[in-house]
């Protein structure tokens, strides 16, 4: 069974707020400094889906795909530890400031180069942005039946069950092979990766694509494919103002806390 | 300062301190017995009186002879299972002292004054006793007669006094094992402590009624003078006189008496191959091998990148002296009466552990063996795992590495490397790791702090400072903030703090800010070496480019791996902890404390890795002397004796398991004293006690407060309104 894992790497989201910053202009987000990117959370646990396959039915292959910058392939190879056997790369000037459908579209025209693949597994959505869309894009591309949510995904023969979360409660759903998963928090905590692991993932050479790797037309991919169009990003602006009530007593002070509220029309 | 139980301060005794009681007595005994001597000087006896064939004592001697040589084959076998110490051979002066001062003038043993006295008694008497029947031997096979006339009075003398000896040797332990039900030593019972104990106890007093038989029926009358010598004995034989036994009836009571007496003392030496009693040996050779170096210092794997196997989780991947050391032990219990996990109803005992370890030994040792242990595997010869099986992970992650069993060990058992190694093999080779542990170790990996979803930065306490200077290569120090000297918001007040402390001192110091990152140690603790390998080289790299000689650092914990483990990764710095730093400034002048702070009576805890582990129990008491209108009332366990606050060893990212919580039990030891402050030097120690102190005291009214000593000596120095802690803040409280 050949399973490929969608990994992304995102900027680190538990960056501290302070260390936050936006480009208003370039409608982008300032990579914040000695912060590095990390490996988004739920592709972590589309990961540790797919092992767990693997795992169960004693033999198979991994293969993990990521799009994005050279830096990506620190994210590849925490899945490559994690046990996945392959890894590439998606790496050109062409596929980057794309969205959701020109993102989707080359994976998938990766996933076809690949082959004979039988199950793909993303993460519910990119930690950064959120669109969680990229898992059901591909799906579109390729045809194939798409699963979103879940927090189980087993084998069965020539289809797949997939335990979805609902707003209350589970849902079980089977769909016939190829198919597409994408896969939740609920799934559990992704595995730490033997030491072993780690340095076979070192050696590991990761595999880089280009465009014309894949053959897409440049058009439909990265910023050129983008359907989507960002008109403005900005950082909420929050504050807060502090008035302290005079008064000689606490009584008083409480009578103009009353007061000045009611003047606020708050009671 | 005021000292409110100056008797709680104890110094590690030394050497010369515990044996002046005894050797004061003996020497007075001594000239006594020079001048009572000169009196009689034809005194002697026959050697192997009214005994006929003495020469079967040489067929027991030969038996025990051959039955030790096969029980330290026996154990060699197993040993040699295990990987090669290195640098035995170095320090050998250091060693062989550590074998007279821990071995033979047992430091450790006298920590509990009780059984200090106990097991000098017993040991003394036995030395002594030795060398008296081995005179017996030599002046019979040798034919030299020199217990003769002053010499053999006083030989009398002396032999009766160590008998006695070691009889109120040998109450003491009887009391302490039938009349303390819940002593230590019943937490891990067999037959052999009865077995030991009682043998002993029958030695004694056999060797007593032997020698008061014959007094009876060869000296009491004859030679009164003489008798009088061997006084236990000439008062019992002095009591036979009332039964009025006849001469043949003495006689006859007196063979078999020293018959049962011979046998029941080659028995008893002989129970040395097959029990505990081989701490006769084994704990004088565990003090030649015990480490050399600080015990804050863990091994370093060498070339990782190039092994298959990262920690122990088979018997054989310890070393050999790991090994031994199992065999060392008595079953004692210091370690676990002192152990936080323990005493917090946490699964880790550390005794169990060290037994758990010697019998897994002793069951798949031998197996090993004929299998050879090179390419052995254990679990081709046994179902059960080393790691989870016989020492379950729960147990392994409940260490707090804080030392406190280490530093009771009477026979230098070093429980906690042993542990780590464990925890190596479950991080790296495993990797089982429980989830919180796991989450901080990933923390550190990606963002080079275990301080998951903190919402500050490394610059976030310089806020409202404009003159936070950065380290570059030209100042004296380098100030060391810490992880969590800056990303947990409770520690943020002792960085700043520390800061003004520098700088008011006129320090010449700077930062890193932004550039810190973690120096690995809680990965080391936790097991994941590959990862402290990686963040320690890093820093120490650093650390050489910015040009760093001396570094002054908020945590303990940065304290002791930068002074004590870099120099593994050929980082030598001058490290200072910030209590050393500023104890120093106040005794130079260059730091005035003239305020009142809001603490006045207050308790001192020692968090483990400042005072333990790296000795430094004073420096943070000069400081309380110097805040003015303070006192101090020491906890009951404190400095080398001091209780972990229940974070240290990774378990400030765990969830403990239990009965209690380690920072509860802590807590409450605290608000014990009656103080209205407890003060440390550790920002884990600060936040458990401020965990653990709102858990004993639920009311905040009269609650105990926790402070950095640091926060105390900024208020003392800039005055009430000065403080970095809204000092006003905590005043309000107060009042």
């Amino acid at each position: 069974m050949h399973l490929v894992v969608c990994a992304k790497q995102i900027p680190d989201p538990e960056t501290p707020p302070a260390a936050f910053r936006i480009d208003s202009a370039k409608n982008e987000v300032i990579p914040a400094q000695g912060i590095a990117p990390v490996l988004s959370p739920f592709d972590a646990q589309a990961a540790e889906a797919a092992l767990r396959i693997k795992e169960k039915a004693g033999d198979g292959k991994v293969t993990v795909i990521s799009l994005g910058q050279e830096s990506a392939q620190a994210a590849i190879k925490q899945v490559l530890a994690m046990g996945a056997d392959e890894g590439v790369l998606l790496s050109d000037d062409a596929f980057q400031g794309g969205d959701s459908y020109s993102t989707a579209h080359a994976l998938a025209a990766a996933i076809k180069k690949l082959g004979d693949v039988d199950a793909v597994f993303c993460g519910r959505q990119a930690a950064d942005w959120d669109m969680g869309q990229v898992g059901i894009g591909i799906a579109e591309e390729l045809g194939w039946p798409v699963a979103i949510i879940a927090k189980d995904a087993q084998a069965d023969g020539g289809s797949m069950v997939v335990q979805r979360v609902l707003a209350d409660g589970f849902e079980t759903v089977k769909m016939p092979l190829p198919a597409v998963v994408t896969v939740s928090n609920e799934l559990g905590d992704p595995r730490y990766p033997k030491l072993q692991q780690i340095m076979q993932a070192a050696r590991k050479t990761v595999t880089t694509w280009g465009p014309a790797d894949l053959g897409v037309d440049a058009s439909e991919i990265g910023a050129a494919g983008s359907r989507l169009k960002l008109e403005k990003l900005f950082q909420p602006e929050s504050g807060a103002e502090v008035e302290l009530m005079e008064g000689e007593t606490p009584a008083e002070q409480a009578q103009a806390l009353a007061k000045a509220l009611r003047d606020a029309k708050i009671i | 300062m005021q000292q409110n139980n100056p008797q709680e301060i104890r110094k590690p005794s030394r050497l010369v301190g515990a044996w002046w009681g005894p050797a004061v007595g003996l020497t007075g005994i001594g000239l006594v017995s020079a001048v009572e001597i000169e009196r009689t000087s034809d005194a002697t006896r026959e050697v192997f009186f009214n005994v006929d064939q003495p020469w079967a004592v040489y067929l027991f001697l030969s038996i025990l002879t051959g039955l030790l040589v096969y029980g330290i084959g026996r154990h060699l076998t197993l040993w040699a299972l295990g990987r090669p110490v290195p640098g035995l051979r170095q320090q050998l002066g250091h060693r062989l002292r550590n074998a007279v001062r821990l071995g033979l003038a047992q430091d450790k043993v006298r920590r509990d004054r009780y059984a200090g006295i106990m097991h000098w008694c017993i040991f003394s008497s036995i030395v002594v006793l030795t060398f008296v029947t081995a005179q017996v031997a030599i002046a019979d096979d040798l034919s030299i007669h020199f217990l003769e006339g002053q010499y053999y009075l006083f030989f009398s003398f002396y032999g009766d006094l160590f008998g006695l000896i070691g009889v109120v040797g040998v109450g003491m332990a009887l009391y302490r094992r039938y009349f303390d039900s819940y002593h230590r030593i019943r937490w891990d019972e067999r037959l052999e402590d009865h077995a030991i104990l009682w043998g002993l106890a029958l030695v004694l007093l056999t060797g007593f009624a032997v020698e008061a038989f014959r007094i009876n029926a060869t000296e009491l009358d004859q030679q009164p003078d003489w008798a009088r010598w061997s006084f236990v004995s000439w008062g019992v034989a002095s009591g036979l006189d009332l039964f009025d036994l006849s001469e043949s009836q003495l006689l006859s009571a007196h063979v078999w008496g020293w018959w049962s007496h011979i046998v029941i003392a080659f028995g008893w030496l002989g129970l040395i191959v097959f029990t505990k009693l081989d701490h006769i040996f084994f704990a004088p050779t565990n003090a030649f091998l015990l480490r050399t170096d600080s015990p804050g210092r863990l091994t370093k794997i060498e070339n990782i990148e190039e092994r298959e196997v990262f920690g122990v989780g088979q018997i054989q991947d310890f070393t050999w002296k790991q090994l031994f050391e199992l065999d060392a032990c008595v079953r004692c219990g210091r370690c676990s009466s002192v152990c936080p996990a323990n005493l917090s109803g946490q699964p880790l005992s550390p005794m169990h552990l060290i037994q758990d370890l010697k019998s897994h030994l002793a069951t798949v040792g031998p197996e090993l063996q004929r299998v050879g242990h090179q390419n052995g595997d254990v679990r081709a010869v046994s179902p059960v795992a080393m790691v989870g099986d016989v020492i379950k992970d729960e147990t392994l992650w409940a260490c707090r590495t804080c030392g406190a069993c280490v530093q009771e060990c009477p026979v230098m058992i070093e429980h906690v490397p042993t542990i780590v190694d464990m925890r190596r093999y479950l991080v790296m080779d495993e990797a089982r790791v429980p989830a919180t542990a796991q989450a901080a170790l990933e923390n550190m990996e990606v963002r080079g702090h275990p301080w998951r979803g903190t919402a500050l930065t490394r610059d976030s306490w310089m806020e409202g400072f404009d003159d936070v200077p950065y380290f570059d290569g030209t100042q004296e120090y380098l100030y060391w903030v810490g992880c969590s000297g800056s990303l947990v918001e409770r520690n943020l007040p002792i960085t700043k703090s520390v800061f003004r402390l520098l700088r008011e001192s006129g320090a010449s110091f700077g930062v890193m800010g932004q550039e810190e990152t973690c120096n690995g140690d809680p990965a080391r603790r936790l097991g994941n070496e590959y990862l402290y390998q990686i963040l320690a080289q890093q820093l120490v790299d650093t650390f050489k480019e910015k040009n760093v000689q001396k570094v002054i650092t908020n945590c303990p914990h940065c304290f002791n791996t930068f002074k004590n483990e870099y120099p593994q990764f050929d980082g030598h710095f001058e490290v200072l902890h910030h209590t050393e730093f500023l104890a120093k400034a106040l005794k130079d002048g260059d730091l005035q404390a003239r305020h009142q702070v809001t603490a006045s009576e207050m308790t001192y805890h020692d968090s483990c890795y400042l005072g333990r582990i790296n000795g430094q129990y004073d420096a943070p008491r000069q400081i309380i002397e110097f805040l003015p209108g303070t006192s101090l009332t020491e906890m009951k366990r404190s400095r080398s004796r001091g209780l972990c606050c229940g974070a240290g060893g990774g378990n400030m990212w765990q969830e403990e398991i239990g009965e209690r919580r380690v920072n509860h039990v802590r807590s409450e030891e605290a608000v014990g004293t009656g103080a209205d402050s407890v003060v440390s030097n550790c920002p884990f120690c600060i936040q458990m006690f401020e965990d653990g102190l709102p858990a004993v005291h639920p009311e905040e009214e009269g609650r105990m407060r926790a402070f950095d000593i640091a926060e105390l000596l900024e208020q003392s120095v800039f005055g009430p309104e000065g403080g970095s802690r809204a000092t006003s803040e905590v005043a309000e409280a107060i009042q």
